[in-house]
């Protein structure tokens, strides 16, 4: 069963997400175990919480969602499966190299202001590329949504790296 | 999930973090990554005349596997043949570092990144012998 079954969706990168965090909320409340006695049933009521929490986390994301989508697909993007094995191209993963030599000297001198400047290029680029994959996904066109979600798996991780970066310096 | 002594070990005291020159014409350059993980690993490898690896560098951003397979591989290069350094593969590096099954990946991408400076080298190397092959060619009709 898909995270999308538990909610009688078909797989999409489109979703209304108000909608189904509150059809998340109504499911939640109908199958909390408190409501059962039986401990068989109250269980598969256990069970049943676990995935739809699980799913909500996935599908409310634009971005686990893409991912998500493209697994469904066949491409588990997070995996040792060939169809992963995506090469980067090279000036993408030079630029990569050269954006995180740049972070890294900037958290070396704790310029916060700059670090955000360059968090904010990212969030920009990662945007655009997640919108590319996802018309890749609604076209079916696995190959260019699984390099374009190559990318924004980069685009993520440098951005963690400023997040954990802020964490530093508050705490 | 737990990391091996030697991942850590490495992690914490990486071995030979840093740059060659790219342009050296004895520097090859290998650039790999993983979109499994968004790992860049740069691995930089100077490599004499005779075809033995004389120094190596990484710079790698990416998880403790990843930083360790790196690190120790610029180690275990050094003083090899580049023919003997083709021969190392991923499990080699997973078994010394205990990778668990998901870290495999990281070892796979440092044995790229070897064979990747290694043919960048190759292929300046071939660069630079063409025009002097040319130069022997023309020499010889003059």
């Amino acid at each position: 069963m898909t995270h999308f079954d538990l909610f009688s969706l078909a797989p999409s990168v489109d979703l209304d997400v108000a909608a189904l965090e509150a059809q998340h909320r109504k499911l939640a409340m109908e199958s909390h175990p408190d409501r059962v006695a039986d401990p068989h049933a109250r269980r598969l009521a256990a069970e049943r919480s676990a995935a739809l929490n699980d799913a909500i986390k996935v599908l409310k994301d634009p971005v686990r969602r893409a991912f998500y989508v493209l697994e469904l697909k066949g491409v588990k993007l997070d995996s040792d499966q060939a169809a992963a094995k995506v090469k980067m191209p090279m000036d993408f993963l030079e630029e990569i190299m050269e954006q995180r030599e740049q972070l890294e000297a900037v958290k070396a001198r704790r310029n916060l202001e700059e670090a955000h400047a360059m968090a904010a290029k990212m969030h920009a680029l990662r945007d655009e590329t997640l919108a590319r994959a996802r018309d890749a996904l609604r076209k079916d066109d696995v190959p260019t949504a699984t390099t374009a979600l190559g990318r924004v798996r980069y685009y993520t991780r440098f951005l963690e790296e400023v997040d954990a970066f802020e964490e530093e310096l508050a705490s | 999930m737990a990391y091996s002594e030697k991942v850590i070990e490495h992690f914490e005291n990486p071995g030979n973090v840093g740059t060659l020159d790219k342009n050296d014409p004895n520097v090859g350059t290998g650039l790999v990554g993983a979109p499994a993980c968004g790992d860049v690993m740069r691995l930089q490898l100077k490599i004499s005349d005779e075809g033995v690896i004389q120094d190596a560098k990484f710079k790698t951003f990416g998880c403790g596997s990843a930083i360790a397979s790196s690190s120790l591989v610029t180690e275990w290069v050094k003083g090899k043949s580049m023919e003997d350094a083709m021969k190392i593969t991923n499990k080699e590096i997973a078994q010394e570092l205990s990778l668990p099954p998901v870290k495999i990946h990281c070892s796979v991408l440092a044995e790229d990144a070897i064979k990747a400076a290694i043919e960048d080298f190759r292929a300046k190397r071939a660069a630079r012998r063409a025009p002097e092959a040319a130069a022997t060619e023309a020499a010889k009709e003059a």
